[in-house]
C-alpha cells in the first residue's frame, strides 16, 4: 500500500469509529451495599429505559464499605452514584465533596420523608432511598404466660415496666425486657427513642448549644436504667437471640428481625408496636430514624445520569422492591405504609408509621463523637458508675464542648 | 547470576513491597504531620507535631494504651510457657503423637474473625461457658459484657489460639537442638529436669527470643477479637490502641491523627523489641 492510500484508509477508520451508530455504551459506576439479585433488576430496568447507558454496579458490604468509600473520596476515585448510611452522612456533608442536587430533587421533596439525613440550610445533597427505624417487638405466647393481653401492646412507659415485670416474674431463663448493654452506634438507638419521646433535645435548633440536661431527659434515663429490674443486660445479637428463642419479652430491635425470625423461629408468636409513650395523652411514641441516603461527588464523572439513576431508584415501586426483598429497612416514600405489600405486612407497616414519629439525629459535623459521648455517659450509669442525673449532666458538658467543633 | 537477572527475579516482591508496604508507610509518616481528612474538600495543612502533642494529652489513647500493656503483660508469659509446656509434651515419640500437634496448631490455621465470633457465643450471658458453670454451682458472670472480666476473656481466648503457632516454632527449635547432648548428660547422671535446665532452655535462647519478639508485635496491635467480640466496650475496657486509631481513622476521619497514634505504636513497638533483644538475645554461648 502506497503511504497516502492509508492514509486514507486511516481516516476512514476514523470517521467510521465516531459514527454513532457505533458509539459505545456510557458506563455510569454505582457503589452500593444490597445484595446483587435484588438491585441487578432494577438497574436493567433502568438501562431498557436509557438505552446506551451501562450500569456498572458494585457490592460493597456492611463491613468494609465505609473504608472503602473513604479511601476512594480520599484518592479522587468516587463512583458516580453512592449509597451512604446516615450514620456517614454528617462528616461528608461538613466535607464539601458531595454533589448539591438542590435543584436536581426539588420536585421529590413532598413525596419522600427523610431530607433531613442529606440538608444543610438550603442545600440538598442526596436523596433518601430507604429508611429503618426501632419499633417494639413483644412475644404473644410470653404475655398470655404472664396473663397479659397479647392482643395490647405497651402503649405507655407504664404499660411497658409492668409488662415486663409480670414476664421477668416467670422465671426460668426468661426476661422481661431487652436493656441494650454499651455498644457503639446501637446504645443512643436504644436510649433516644425514651428522650425524644419525652420532650428531651440533644441539639438547639441551630445546632450551636447542647441542651441535652434537661428535666426530660434525666426522666427518660432514670425510667430506662428502672428496665434494667425487669429485663436483662446484654448486645444487640444476644437479645435478638434470646427473643427469637422466645426468652424475652420485650425487645426495641430492628426491621432486620423479620427476615432472622422467618428463617430461625418461624414458629414463634409475636407482634411489633410503636414505641410507648411517657403516657396516655403525654408525649410521643418517638423513635430513632436513620437510612441510606443516594449521593454523588463533586469529583463524579457523569453526575447528570447519576441523579438521573438515584430518581430511578427512589421510585416508590423500585424502592419497595428493594425494602420488600430486604426487609431491614422501609421505603423513603410518604404514605408507603398503604401499599398492598404493606396491606399485606401488617407487622412491617408498623415500622413505617414508625416513622412519622421518629427522629432523625442532628446533621452536626462531629455527630459522631456526640453520640459516642452519649452512649459513654449512658454506658456509664448503666454499669452503676454513675448517676443518671450526673450522666445526663456529663453528657451536656461534653456535648456543649463538641457543639463548637468543625 | 548475572544482577540484572537477580534483581528480575525480586521484582515481584519488590514492587509489592514498595507498593503495599513502604508507600503506605512513608504516606502516614507524612499524613501524622497534617491534618489529613479524606472527607474534606480542601487538602491537608502542615501541622507539625500537633498531632503527637494532641496524643499525650489524650486520655482516651493513655487509658487504650494501658488496656493494650494488660493484654501484653497478660498474655506473654502465659502463651510462651504453654507453647514451651506443650512442644515438650509432643517433641518425643509416642502414638497418636502427630494428632496432638495438629490439633494444637490448628486454631492458628483459623481466621481470627472466625474465632472471635465463636468465642462470643461461648461467653454469651446463656451461652456454653456460663451453662457449664452453672452445671457445677459456679458463678456466672457477664464476660464480655462486664467491665472487669471483658479483657481478660479476650485474652484467655488469644493464650489459647495462638500458643499452637508458637509450639511449632518451639518444636523446630528442640529439633535442632544436638541429639548427642543430651545422650551425654544422661550418661553423667544428669536428672530430666537438670537436662531441661542446662540444655534445652540455654539451647533454645534464640527460639524463646523469636517467639517473644514475634508475640509481642503481634499482641500491641491486637485489633479484630476487640472489633468482632466488643467493639472496644464496655466502658472502653477492651479498646486498645489499634481499635482506637482505627476508630480515629475510619469513623471519625481523622487520618491525620490515626497515623500519629500509629506511628506511636511503631516506637513503642522498636523500643520493646530491642529492649527484649538486649535481655534474652544474648548469644547462648555466653550462659552455658
Amino acid at each position: 500500500m502506497k503511504r497516502p492510500a492509508r492514509w486514507v484508509a486511516a481516516a476512514l477508520a476514523a470517521v467510521l469509529s465516531c459514527a454513532p451508530a457505533r458509539k459505545p455504551a456510557e458506563e455510569i459506576v454505582f457503589w452500593q451495599f444490597w445484595p446483587a439479585e435484588v438491585v441487578t433488576p432494577l438497574l436493567e430496568e433502568f438501562e431498557r429505559e436509557h438505552p446506551g447507558v451501562k450500569v456498572r454496579m458494585e457490592q460493597l458490604t456492611w463491613q468494609s464499605g465505609q473504608e472503602k468509600i473513604v479511601a476512594a473520596v480520599a484518592a479522587g476515585t468516587v463512583p458516580d452514584l453512592c449509597e451512604i448510611g446516615s450514620t456517614w452522612m454528617p462528616r461528608l456533608l461538613a466535607g464539601g465533596r458531595l454533589a448539591d442536587w438542590s435543584a436536581g430533587v426539588a420536585d421529590l421533596k413532598p413525596a419522600l420523608r427523610g431530607w433531613e439525613l442529606c440538608t444543610v440550610g438550603d442545600a440538598i445533597y442526596g436523596v433518601p432511598w430507604v429508611l429503618g427505624t426501632r419499633a417494639l417487638f413483644f412475644n404473644k405466647t410470653l404475655f398470655a404466660r404472664a396473663r397479659l393481653d397479647s392482643t395490647r401492646p405497651p402503649e405507655t412507659w407504664v404499660d411497658l415496666q409492668r409488662a415486663a415485670a409480670a414476664i421477668q416474674r416467670l422465671g426460668h431463663g426468661v426476661h422481661g425486657c431487652g436493656v441494650q448493654a454499651g455498644e457503639r452506634y446501637v446504645l443512643s438507638k436504644k436510649f433516644l427513642p425514651f428522650a425524644w419521646g419525652n420532650g428531651g433535645e440533644i441539639l438547639s435548633e441551630d445546632l450551636k448549644h447542647a441542651v441535652f440536661d434537661s428535666p426530660a431527659n434525666r426522666e427518660a434515663l432514670e425510667f430506662y436504667l428502672g428496665l434494667r429490674r425487669v429485663g436483662m443486660i446484654a448486645q444487640q445479637d444476644a437479645l435478638d437471640r434470646e427473643f427469637k428463642e422466645g426468652r424475652l419479652g420485650l425487645a426495641i430491635s430492628g426491621a432486620w428481625l423479620f427476615r432472622q425470625i422467618a428463617k430461625e423461629a418461624p414458629a414463634l408468636r409475636y407482634g411489633v408496636a410503636l414505641v410507648p409513650r411517657p403516657a396516655n395523652e403525654r408525649g410521643a411514641h418517638a423513635s430513632w430514624a436513620g437510612g441510606e441516603v443516594l449521593v454523588s461527588f463533586n469529583d463524579a464523572k457523569r453526575k447528570q445520569l447519576a441523579l438521573e439513576l438515584a430518581r430511578f431508584l427512589v421510585r416508590p415501586e423500585n424502592a419497595l422492591a428493594l425494602a420488600g426483598a430486604a426487609k431491614s429497612v422501609q421505603p423513603a416514600t410518604v404514605g408507603a405504609d398503604t401499599s398492598a405489600y404493606y396491606r399485606a405486612h401488617p407487622l412491617e407497616a408498623v415500622f413505617v408509621r414508625q416513622f412519622e414519629t421518629a427522629r432523625f439525629t442532628p446533621n452536626h459535623p462531629v455527630w459522631g463523637d456526640m453520640e459516642a459521648a452519649i452512649e459513654d455517659e449512658v454506658e456509664q450509669a448503666l454499669y452503676d458508675r454513675k448517676s443518671a442525673a450526673r450522666a445526663v449532666e456529663d453528657a451536656q458538658a461534653r456535648l456543649e464542648e463538641l457543639a463548637g467543633k468543625k | 547470576m548475572p544482577r540484572a537477572t537477580s534483581w528480575a527475579f525480586l521484582s515481584p516482591w519488590v514492587l509489592a513491597f514498595g507498593l503495599f508496604g513502604l508507600y503506605p508507610f512513608a504516606f502516614s509518616l507524612f499524613a501524622s504531620f497534617t491534618d489529613y481528612s479524606p472527607v474534606r474538600a480542601e487538602g491537608a495543612r502542615f501541622v507539625g507535631l500537633a498531632n503527637y502533642a494532641r496524643a499525650l494529652h489524650d486520655p482516651a489513647f493513655w487509658s487504650a494504651l494501658g488496656n493494650t500493656a494488660f493484654f501484653v503483660v497478660g498474655t506473654i508469659p502465659l502463651t510462651t510457657a504453654l507453647a514451651l509446656a506443650l512442644a515438650l509434651a509432643v517433641q518425643p515419640a509416642f502414638r497418636g503423637r502427630s494428632l496432638f500437634r495438629t490439633g494444637f496448631f490448628l486454631p492458628s490455621v483459623v481466621s481470627v474473625v472466625v474465632l472471635s465470633l465463636v468465642f462470643k457465643g461461648l461467653y454469651a450471658p446463656n451461652g456454653s461457658l456460663n451453662g457449664l458453670l452453672a452445671a457445677l454451682h459456679l458463678p456466672t458472670p457477664a464476660w464480655l459484657l462486664d467491665p472487669d472480666t471483658a479483657l481478660p476473656a479476650i485474652m484467655a481466648m488469644d493464650v489459647w489460639s495462638a500458643s499452637g503457632y508458637y509450639m511449632v516454632i518451639f518444636l523446630a527449635g528442640l529439633e535442632a537442638i544436638p541429639r548427642d547432648l543430651y545422650d551425654a548428660a544422661r550418661l553423667e547422671g544428669a536428672t530430666a529436669r537438670d537436662q531441661l535446665v542446662h540444655i534445652t532452655l540455654p539451647l533454645l535462647r534464640p527460639t524463646l527470643l523469636f517467639v517473644l519478639v514475634v508475640n509481642t508485635i503481634r499482641s500491641l496491635q491486637i485489633f479484630a477479637e476487640v472489633f468482632v467480640m466488643t467493639r472496644g466496650g464496655p466502658l472502653h475496657r477492651t479498646t486498645t490502641v489499634v481499635y482506637y486509631l482505627y476508630e480515629q481513622a475510619f469513623y471519625r476521619f481523622d487520618l491525620g491523627y490515626a497515623s500519629a497514634l500509629a506511628y506511636l505504636l511503631f516506637v513503642l513497638t522498636l523500643a520493646l523489641a530491642w529492649l527484649q533483644m538486649r535481655a534474652v538475645g544474648r548469644p547462648a554461648e555466653a550462659s552455658a
